[in-house]
């Protein structure tokens, strides 16, 4: 991690985006971080993250084509760039790193 | 029909979103909507509708995304504006610096007469008790039986007021007198006015004291109040407490307080206080309800009504005095002291105010003449701008941003008008001070008037320009770039009507000011009845009283003086009044009138040269009975109805005194020169003196006789320096307020026709650079300089004309108001009107002429080559 510029938040959502690519919108992220978390997540919230993650790099984005449900507007599909996955890979790393030295009897305890 | 979102979060989200995210997040809103909707119904998915909106109220949502090609914001705007502005004032230079001047010296004017109007207003208006001070006046009868207000009354009134009455919080009396003789450590000054007051004055009016305590002073008959100036004057410093003052050689003071120094705008000009006790030592005191003397001021108790209370103390006097023919008396209040003083039958009728009102008017006037020059000047320059107006408009320009241009511009153009004025103002001020006889300064400390300097400026940028910004932004452009644009303009009127109003000012002040210096005129060759050259007059101070017929002797033995005469007061004032002199043929409505008195022992006709008509002067050295022997003048004769006036006896009513006619003297004016002169009764020697009259022996030189004199008057009076007054001078002052007015009026009737002028030189170069080409075409077809000359100033003069004849009848009007305040005052003659308009028209033409005459001797190839 070179810099701590990766929200828990942000770091979710854009875990959500690997995951839906190639039909990662907001409303689609909200949806699945809800069902995975069961917080309610607004929107908004997401967009905004998007928004962040976007101008930092680490996603890239398009406009998609218009629905009716929308009231026929259009859409905005995100993809990770290079740059997002890298961080992501870095992040996981650190983590695994971590969890690996976690020794078992700390484990037990919070079971 | 599937479900709908609600309808009001959307319209708050399309009016708070940044545009460009607009349809992404309203698409989200509505998608999760209906997905919502399915899943967990239309009621949940509405209330988490509105839930999901509050997500989106963050400033990453609001925020506008700056545009590629930004559009102009109205600081942009603005800043364009006053770059334009800046541009237009650089680039032409000429009409620049007539609008500025112009401002600038209206601005000026005006700034000088609200100063002065300023420390009118503000008179005495500091003292925190302002709304509770009163002056107690006497009302009693005038020459010609109308009721006669006078602003004195008797010494015991104050305590009495006091005592009986309890709305009374405090009385006031205070005794001016500047002959006191200050010594301290061998040093003397005399000439310094003091006054004697009750121990109330400080409570009374609010002068702060720097040191001393501010309660009981002026309590111990050896204390006394000294202003810093005096202390400075005194002692060299402002530390002058305890110190030691002595007065007129016999009594020390010890100094208890010093006072700040008085501001400028009040009635005192007191430098030292002593205590009233100090009236009673010098035998000053006068107990008798019956002489009025010292002016009387009350400070009523919090809400007590002035008006009520002055009905109530109406006949305080006639109750002490047990008589029902004297005074009676009502409450001046302070509001209206310095602004309100002059009284007709009784009533405040005005005063100051009318010449507040006037140059209030005239300070208006001299704004609005620069205003209308800027408004006017921009308006010709119009045409030169129309093109550039044109574009602009074309180019998208609204009519409200080119208001905003022009307002701007005029703006900047009074702002540095404004800056000018000020330099201007502080140039003028000294000579503006002694011009008005007052003390202004610009107050740049205080924060109240840069404030109003700058609400001044803003008044005066918008006036001057509404019009042009109203008038220029509402052309066409389609006419604008029209060849007949010009054409149709030249004939505009309000232009003309502008250039009347400013010629119509300016008329109006120079009439004012010739009407004035007439009446002037008139007044100083009024005859005054006496002979008032190398006469002096030398008041009694110290030993002088004492030792007058000595003095008296020596200056006649030593060939200095002709004749020596003392008196109750200067001969160019009034002695006294009174009221109630009964004489046998009296009528009884004359009884109750108000005659002058004055007094003399002996020699009064040679040394005054008044001319004796009937009788014998008054002379105690040959008729010991002269005492009580009294000259008439003619008016006091008439008054009487006397046939033969020599010989009959006139008693005083109070003391019942019998006064013996010697002779009558042919009428002389006292007081006011444009007054009538009132009926006057010349007592002998028994009466009071306060001075003494000296008629040097002409021929040598004044300088001269007045080191003999001196020499004489050190001899017996050494105590004191030699004080003496010309009776010329004296005489000269009553017309102070006069030639101020005079010089006032000139000055400010210089200043509008030197803007006006300003204007019309400006207008005249924009109109003969219109007609270039017809001057060329007339040239051509053989018509002289001469004649395009004239034909060109024709125009011009029209308006100065008919400006001539609107400022006749106004003028005429004005004056005549004016002159009802002189008795003696001169009828409006219409060579004024001829000089004045003559005046307007030369100094129009001579204006006008630069500009014509230059085009008129220009060759007419250069304006006809061109297209």
């Amino acid at each position: 991690m070179r810099r701590s510029d990766l929200g828990e938040f942000e770091e979710v959502v854009l875990l959500t985006v690997a995951v839906m690519v190639p039909k990662a919108y907001s409303v689609i992220i909200a949806e699945e971080l809800e069902r995975e978390t069961g917080q309610p997540v607004s929107t908004g919230a997401v967009h905004a993250a998007l928004q962040r993650l976007e101008q930092k790099g680490y996603v890239s984005s398009v406009l998609g084509e218009a629905t009716a449900e929308r009231g026929g507007r259009r859409k905005r599909l995100f993809t990770v760039t290079a740059l997002g996955g890298r961080v992501l890979t870095e992040v996981r790393s650190v983590r695994e790193r971590l969890w690996e030295r976690i020794v078992p009897p700390t484990m037990l305890e919070w079971s | 029909m599937p479900p709908l979102p609600p309808r009001f979060p959307d319209r708050i989200l399309s009016w708070l979103i940044a545009p460009h995210l607009r349809e992404e997040v309203l698409g989200d809103m509505h998608e999760r909507f209906f997905r919502r909707a399915e899943q967990l119904g239309e009621v949940k998915a509405r209330r988490r509708y509105w839930r999901d909106m509050l997500a989106y109220c963050r400033p990453a949502f609001i925020k506008r995304q700056p545009e590629e090609f930004p559009n102009p914001t109205s600081i942009a705007m603005l800043r364009n504006h006053f770059k334009m502005a800046f541009r237009n004032l650089i680039g032409g230079k000429s009409f620049s610096f007539i609008n500025i001047a112009g401002l600038a010296v209206g601005m000026a004017g005006a700034v000088l007469i609200l100063l002065w109007l300023h420390n009118e207003i503000s008179f005495d208006q500091f003292h925190a008790n302002k709304d509770r001070l009163y002056q107690v006046y006497g009302l009693t009868g005038n020459t010609d039986g109308a009721p006669f207000a006078i602003p004195i009354t008797s010494q015991p009134l104050a305590p009495a007021l006091k005592k009986d009455y309890p709305e009374v919080e405090a009385t006031a009396r205070v005794a001016a007198n500047d002959k006191f003789l200050l010594t301290v450590d061998n040093k003397s000054f005399t000439g310094i006015e003091g006054n004697m007051v009750d121990p109330a004055f400080l409570q009374l009016f609010s002068f702060p004291l720097v040191a001393g305590s501010p309660s009981d002073q002026l309590i111990d008959i050896h204390s006394i109040v000294i202003t810093e100036k005096l202390a400075r004057k005194l002692f060299g410093t402002d530390d002058a407490l305890h110190k030691t003052i002595r007065l007129d050689s016999e009594d020390n003071f010890t100094v208890t307080g010093v006072l700040k120094d008085l501001p400028p705008n009040t009635r005192f000009t007191f430098e030292y206080l002593l205590p009233w006790d100090y009236v009673k030592k010098i035998g000053w005191s006068n107990e008798s309800w019956l002489s009025n003397n010292t002016p009387t001021y009350v400070l009523l108790k919090p809400n007590t009504n002035g008006a009520a209370f002055s009905e109530k103390i109406k006949d305080l006097t006639r109750r002490y005095a047990g008589r029902t023919d004297v005074w009676t008396h009502f409450l001046f209040p302070l509001d209206q002291w310095h602004l309100y003083a002059r009284f007709e039958n009784g009533k405040p009728v005005g005063g100051r105010i009318e010449t507040v009102r006037i140059f209030g008017l005239i300070a208006a006037f001299i704004v609005l003449i620069a205003c209308i020059n800027f408004m006017n000047l921009s308006t010709a320059r119009s045409e030169k701008r129309a093109k550039e107006i044109g574009v602009r408009k074309v180019a998208g320009a609204g009519r409200g941003l080119l208001i905003g241009q022009f307002i701007v511009e005029a703006f900047l153009t009074t702002v540095v008008g404004g800056f000018f004025a000020l330099l201007l103002v502080q140039l003028a001020l000294p000579v503006f001070n002694t011009l008005v006889n007052a003390q202004l300064a610009i107050p740049y400390s205080s924060y109240g008037f840069w404030l109003s300097a700058l609400g001044f400026m803003l008044l005066t940028g918008l006036l001057a320009g509404s019009y042009p910004a109203f008038y220029l932004s509402s052309f066409q452009p389609i006419s604008m770039f029209n060849q007949q644009f010009k054409k149709a303009r030249l004939g505009l009127s309000p232009r003309k009507f502008l250039v009347v109003l400013q010629f119509t000012f300016a008329i109006i002040l120079v009439i004012a000011t010739i009407v004035v210096r007439d009446q002037i005129i008139f007044a100083q060759e009024r005859d005054k009845g006496y002979a008032n050259n190398d006469l002096i007059r030398v008041d009694f101070v110290g030993d002088i009283e004492k030792n007058y017929l000595a003095i008296k002797q020596e200056l006649i033995h030593s060939g200095v003086a002709e004749s020596v005469t003392k008196t109750m007061s200067s001969v160019t004032k009034v002695g006294s009044r009174t009221w109630g002199l009964r004489w046998t043929g009296e009528d009884p409505a004359d009884t109750n009138t108000s005659i002058s008195l004055f007094s003399a022992d002996a020699d009064l006709v040679k040394t005054a040269g008044l001319k004796l008509i009937e009788g014998r002067d008054i002379d105690i050295e040959k008729y010991p009975a002269d005492s009580f022997s009294v000259l008439l003048n003619e008016s006091a004769v008439k008054l009487m109805g006397f046939k033969n006036p020599v010989g009959q006896v006139i008693t005083q009513p109070y003391s019942g005194q019998t006064w013996r006619v010697v002779g009558v003297v042919k009428d002389y004016i006292v007081d006011s020169p444009y007054a009538k002169i009132p009926p006057i009764v010349i007592e002998g020697a028994g009466a009071w003196f306060s001075t003494m009259h000296i008629k040097f022996k002409p021929g040598a030189d004044t300088s001269d006789k007045l080191e003999k004199t001196e020499e004489i008057f050190r001899k017996y009076n050494a105590a004191y320096p030699f004080d003496y007054q010309f009776i010329d001078q004296e005489y000269a002052r009553n017309f102070d307020n006069e030639q101020r007015t005079k010089t006032l009026a000139g000055l400010f009737a210089a200043l509008a026709i030197l803007i006006s002028c300003l204007g019309l030189f400006g207008l005249t170069s924009f109109t003969v650079e219109q007609r270039r080409k017809e001057i060329g075409i007339r040239k051509v077809l053989g018509s002289t300089v001469g004649q395009i000359v004239a034909f060109l100033s024709k125009d011009f003069l029209k308006l100065v004309l008919v400006a001539f004849g609107i400022a006749i009848p106004i003028t005429w009007y004005a004056m005549n108001q004016w002159l009802q305040d002189f008795t003696y005052r001169i009828g409006i003659s219409w060579w004024i009107f001829a000089v004045a308009g003559i005046i307007a028209v030369l100094i129009a033409l001579l204006t006008v002429s630069f500009h014509t005459i230059k085009a008129a001797l220009m060759n007419p190839v250069r304006s006809l080559r061109s297209e």
